[in-house]
């Protein structure tokens, strides 16, 4: 039981010629021009619809297939009951272009949107947006299949600006005019279109229903957007585990030899450290084949520590020697050759003794 | 955040003064042709529609898709552009 559009140019040709299809109509040609299907579409159409509104049937509109017309279909739904409040209301706003730039305005308001001055390069994109905003009441009224509306709902906050397409989730933006990203703000978005929609007097059928299809929206949206912003972490940080709020820590390795830390790794640690200074070994004995393991295995600290203690030494050693070869005269030399003689040959001569009695000392 | 192209830095750099619509990030020579048809010849005539817009991003991306039938990108750009450059200069 699929629902009857009046403007058919709406739909595609593929649409157009599985309608016809489906109400046994004979196809034109398969070359024919769209405006073919849409003059047979109509035609059948017509007749259809007569017969709808002679034996009304509740499901007609249940399978939204084209979101672009809904007007059109809120047009059939009053066709068949021709009691209803909102048909004598609809008439009036259907006619859009013929409305004043102060009435413009003034339907705009009762929406809540916030307009600019109506001028003749704007006044287009308002008329598109009242249309917008006349196609949403429609759609949330009608509250037969909740199921289908929710994704669509989820799919505009999520989908942010995708095509310029309005709907009542964008349509709260324009109220305030900071908040423009969907994405990075999850929670307002989902806290204020759901109190704005409750201001709405259109929209609110049966309060009941219409909380938890909200409720129902704001834990799929909530969820949806936690998930999308649990995606994108994946992406930056694939290895890192899942956790509710999405930041996650790791520890620092400690520094050895800092705060009174042994400058050795303790064995708690010793694999891995091992482990890193071998591999480490294996890249420095790739690059030189010269170093020995040990040097390149002790930490970095450790080696700057070791090489300004040999330079020290090296080059007190050379200051030695260059004073000794510059100042020294040969009477020194003497003098220390004696007492070198005396406090350091005559105890190892000594001691030698001590430890050989039976032997004769050398006189030395 | 996107990274912003090299023209849509040179337009932020600078008070828009005589440019031409082409300047805008976004509008090429297709798009900026279209412009000046339906008589926004000039950066700044776009200026004024963004503002008299109420520099609201929906709006405005919807006025330029039906003026010269920018795609979601050219629109995007266009957008960030204009409102970059009213955060400088205005």
């Amino acid at each position: 039981m699929a629902q009857f559009h009046e403007d058919p140019a709406l739909l595609t040709k593929e649409k157009l010629k599985s309608e016809l299809l489906a109400n046994n109509v004979p196809l034109p040609s398969a070359d024919s021009k769209k405006d073919v299907y849409v003059q047979l579409y109509l035609k059948n159409l017509t007749v259809l619809n007569k017969k709808n509104t002679s034996a009304p049937a509740p499901d007609t509109f249940s399978s939204d297939e084209e979101m672009t017309a809904p007007l059109l279909s809120g047009r059939s739904r009053s066709g068949k009951k021709a009691t209803r409040k909102t048909d004598r209301v609809r008439p009036v706003e259907n006619d859009i272009s013929g409305l004043t730039d102060e009435e413009l305005k003034g339907q705009l308001m009762k929406y809540g949107v916030l307009s600019g001055p109506i001028v003749a390069s704007t006044r287009k994109v308002y008329e598109k947006k009242l249309q917008q905003l006349l196609e949403q009441p429609p759609l949330e009224s009608s509250l037969p299949e909740p199921e289908t509306t929710i994704p669509e709902a989820l799919t505009i906050k999520a989908g942010g600006n995708q095509n310029g397409n309005t709907h009542s989730a964008e349509e709260q933006y324009s109220d305030k005019e900071e908040e423009v990203g969907p994405v990075p703000e999850p929670v307002p978005v989902v806290s204020k279109p759901v109190r704005s929609r409750g201001k709405t007097p259109v929209t609110v059928r049966t309060s009941s229903r219409q909380r938890t299809k909200q409720q129902v929206e704001e834990t799929a949206t909530v969820t949806e957007e936690t998930v999308d912003g649990g995606d994108i972490l994946k992406e930056i940080f694939p290895n890192e585990p899942a956790t509710p709020t999405g930041i996650t820590v790791t520890c620092r390795k400690p520094i050895r030899g800092a705060a009174g830390r042994p400058v050795k790794p303790l064995s708690l640690w010793s694999e891995e450290s091992l482990q890193q200074q071998n591999t480490y070994t294996v890249t420095k004995s790739s690059v030189t084949d010269v170093r020995s393991a040990t040097p390149a295995a002790r930490p970095r600290p450790r080696r700057w520590f070791a090489f300004w203690l040999k330079l020290l030494v090296f080059i007190a050693l050379a200051a030695s020697l260059y004073y000794a070869f510059q100042y020294v005269t040969t009477d020194q030399i003497n003098a220390c050759q004696l007492y070198v003689q005396d406090n350091v040959i005559t105890p190892i001569v000594n001691y030698i003794r001590r430890e050989t009695p039976a032997e004769g000392g050398d006189d030395k | 955040m996107s990274s912003t192209s090299q023209k849509h830095k040179d337009f932020v750099a600078e008070p828009m003064g005589e440019k031409s619509v082409m300047a805008l990030a976004g509008i090429g020579e297709v798009l900026g042709r279209r412009l000046e048809e339906k008589g926004f010849d000039k950066a700044y005539v776009v200026l004024g529609q963004f503002l008299v817009l109420k520099k609201d991003e929906e709006l405005f991306r919807e006025w330029l898709k039906d003026t010269c039938g920018a795609n979601t990108k050219q629109q995007g750009d266009c957008y960030s552009c204009l409102r970059e450059w009213c955060d400088s200069f205005l």
